[in-house]
């Protein structure tokens, strides 16, 4: 927002001499200010990455096992087509959660920040933020509550004389209980998208002749792309490595590449190896992810994501 | 420009740069959350562990590794209960922090992955022993400091896993099999013939242990081979058997199956014989058998790993465990047949009589013991679990 306050001229006019000490002062300040989450991010984010490539070259190492012999096997056993099965699931499961995610928040989105009164926005936002301060695992517990046969879903269903469904232990349950986590991201970002609707256009649009349908069309949504695509990569990256949900609302064939990767540190089959090059594979698929948002995401919606 | 306008423009834009920031700090907040709950996931759900720090402690545990008043626990889900952790420290004066797995390799994954540090005593089944002595992690018990070994049942003087029990002190066994309400099934339920013939009708009724050695050897079984076998094509029948029964298989789950089948959402669930005992303590429909075909009989011990903390106060832990009343007070509370002929003596007749919990020497006939197999099978055995799991 430019207000229109008569700026004041530059203040200062440097001499040379002290220009030199401002442009080495330009260097230093951002390294010391970055040096402490620098350190920490090198720390915890890229000597662990790092050790999980050395392992994923290690071909089937166990634990207890000296590393001996570098090679590609366990990138190469990837292509099994079990495992193949696996990723092409957890890819599935997080389009299918963006698709959904995307369809239910642009409405809420939508008539939060065009729709409802002004000082009511923030309150709203807040109600639909609100369910992520509960814990995932407290959600999943939630929805394992509403949708087992005998739960709170077939009681209302049964009540209104309709069949009872059986959700639980399946596919239909992964992706009501990944939806239910990241509405709330998409919702956020979505409206940030949408409060900048410039809603002149739309009146020009219905003064010449557009249909409400036409103008949501041609004027809403390519306005709103960028925040589509934000909020879409979002919701995609966070479900591609969603474990908590595909483990406790799947049941016993919603095996992903998170749950996948667990099983190899700390499950019943133990191979590190494997487990590495799957998690290389995640963060390689996640990035592309990041790389794709960065690029195309709304860029003034970034301090949001 | 008219100042009333000026002004107005002013407060909008002070309003919407308030909403702005509104906006960034929930965000702010909202990732704090994620990723607080990312950690607590982590710690949750592995293996259903939690860190030792908001393990179920006595007192006010002040959760520093290694501390000397604290001894941490490593343990199955359903051999401490607070009242245990509450009379061994008035006891002993040691503070006890319990965590849980549910599978012998998960919690083999976790020490050998360095993760287990902070823990003075495991309680590995008896192939798992073995296993561990093999890798070295297991210290070798000073029986003069241990009390009351020779009231132990003469089959586990000299247990076959564990010779002389040198490394570890059997501490509970029990069966494997099926638990389920009578009246929601058909027929009878004898085992896993019921199953294959009945699947039309169990379509997602069924709940498997998450042990690949459990669920592929009770199979074996059940096809007339060993739990223990090592012949691949024998391997292959039973994975193949258990593909078949895949569409009944709601899941893989050694804990939490216990709400869902008492309140009917499953049908049947296979089970350790102390849990499903538990559940039936409340849940009196329920039935356990142990599948015709026979089912594997484990004994559960407590070892010291190499790396306890705290080794003297484990030592305190074993000899609570090997002392007749208190063994014979947590049997009768948890439910788990205990190797201990002094203990047994001491329990009322009903629970000695009990054939779920003691099962008669015909029943224990079928039963065969989990032992390690080679490498190569291991890796079979695996490669044939992560199929089945992830198909």
């Amino acid at each position: 927002m430019s207000t229109s306050t008569p700026v004041t001229p530059a203040t200062e006019r440097s001499s040379p001499d002290s220009s030199m000490q401002q442009r080495l002062a330009k260097l230093v300040q951002p390294l010391i200010l970055l040096a402490p989450a620098g350190f920490w991010l090198f720390l915890l984010l890229v000597i662990p990455t790092l050790l999980i490539l050395q392992l994923s070259l290690v071909p089937g190492i166990r634990p207890g096992q000296p590393i001996q012999g570098f090679g590609l096997g366990n990138y190469l056993e990837i292509f099994q087509p079990i495992y193949l099965r696996v990723i092409g699931r957890s890819i599935s499961y997080a389009i299918g959660t963006t698709v959904i995610c995307l369809l239910l928040g642009f409405p809420v989105a939508y008539w939060i920040a065009v729709l409802a009164p002004k000082r009511w926005r923030n309150l709203l936002l807040i109600c639909f933020v609100l369910p992520l301060w509960t814990s995932s695992l407290l959600r999943a517990y939630a929805w394992i509550t509403i949708l087992r046969p005998t739960g709170v879903l077939n009681s209302l269903l049964a009540a209104i004389g309709l069949p009872g469904q059986t959700w639980l232990n399946r596919d239909p349950a992964v992706f009501i209980g990944m939806s239910y986590s990241f509405l709330p991201y998409i919702v956020l970002i979505l409206y940030a998208s949408l409060e900048k609707l410039d809603k002149r256009l739309l009146e020009a649009a219905a003064d010449l002749g557009a249909p409400p349908q036409t103008a949501f069309w041609q004027v809403t949504v390519p306005q709103t792309l960028p925040g589509i695509a934000a909020g879409g990569l979002l919701v995609f990256i966070t479900s591609l490595g969603d474990f908590v949900v595909p483990e406790l609302l799947g049941g016993a064939s919603s095996m992903t590449t998170a749950r996948l990767i667990y099983n190899q540190f700390l499950g019943a089959t133990r191979n590190w190896g494997l487990g590495s090059a799957l998690s290389i594979l995640l963060i390689l698929g996640v990035s592309l992810a990041i790389a794709l948002l960065i690029k195309y995401g709304d860029r003034n919606a970034d301090g949001l994501v | 420009m008219p100042p009333n306008l000026r002004l107005s423009r002013l407060s909008s834009s002070t309003f919407l740069s308030s909403r702005r920031r509104f906006l960034q700090l929930s965000s702010a907040a909202l990732s704090g959350v994620v990723l607080s709950n990312c950690a607590g996931n982590l710690a949750e759900v592995g293996g259903t562990e939690s860190s030792p720090t908001s393990g179920s402690a006595v007192g006010n545990a002040t959760g520093t590794t290694g501390d000397k008043s604290t001894l941490y626990v490593y343990s199955w889900t359903n051999y401490t209960d607070p009242e245990l952790l509450r009379d061994f420290q008035s006891k002993t004066g040691i503070q006890v922090v319990v965590d849980n797995y549910d599978s012998n390799e998960t919690m083999l994954a976790k020490m050998q992955a360095g993760g287990g540090s902070q823990y003075s005593v495991i309680f590995p089944s008896d192939y798992m022993v073995t296993q561990m002595v093999e890798l070295g992690m297991l210290t070798e018990l000073d029986q003069s400091r241990l009390r009351g070994l020779a009231t132990l049942k003469p089959q586990w003087q000299n247990p076959s896993y564990d010779p002389n029990n040198a490394h570890s002190v059997p501490a509970t066994w029990g069966t494997t099999g099926f638990v389920f309400d009578p009246t929601r099934l058909p027929g009878e339920m004898r085992g896993w013939d019921y199953l294959f013939d009945n699947q039309a009708q169990l379509t997602r009724q069924i709940t498997l242990i998450n042990d690949v050695r459990e669920v592929m050897g009770s199979v074996l079984r059940f096809l007339g081979y060993s739990f223990n076998s090592e012949n691949a094509s024998e391997l292959e029948a039973a994975y193949k058997k258990l593909v078949e029964l895949k569409p009944a298989i709601a899941n893989f789950l050694t804990n939490g199956w216990e709400d869902q089948i008492a309140s009917g959402d499953l049908s049947v669930s296979m089970a350790y014989s102390t849990d499903a005992l538990s559940l039936m303590a409340e849940a009196p429909n329920l039935k356990y058998i142990v599948p015709e075909s026979g089912s594997s009989l484990w004994t559960d011990t407590i070892v010291i790993p190499k790396t306890a903390p705290h080794p003297d106060a484990a030592y305190e832990w074993i000899n609570y465990f090997l002392n007749p009343e208190n063994n014979a007070n947590l049997v009768s509370r948890l439910k788990f047949a205990t190797p201990n002929q002094a203990a047994f003596d001491l329990l009322p007749s009903e629970l000695k009589e009990d054939p779920n919990l003691f099962p008669p020497e015909e029943v224990l006939a079928k039963c065969e013991r989990i032992a390690p197999v080679s490498e190569k099978i291991t890796e079979a055995f695996d490669s044939y679990w992560t199929q089945l799991t992830s198909a």
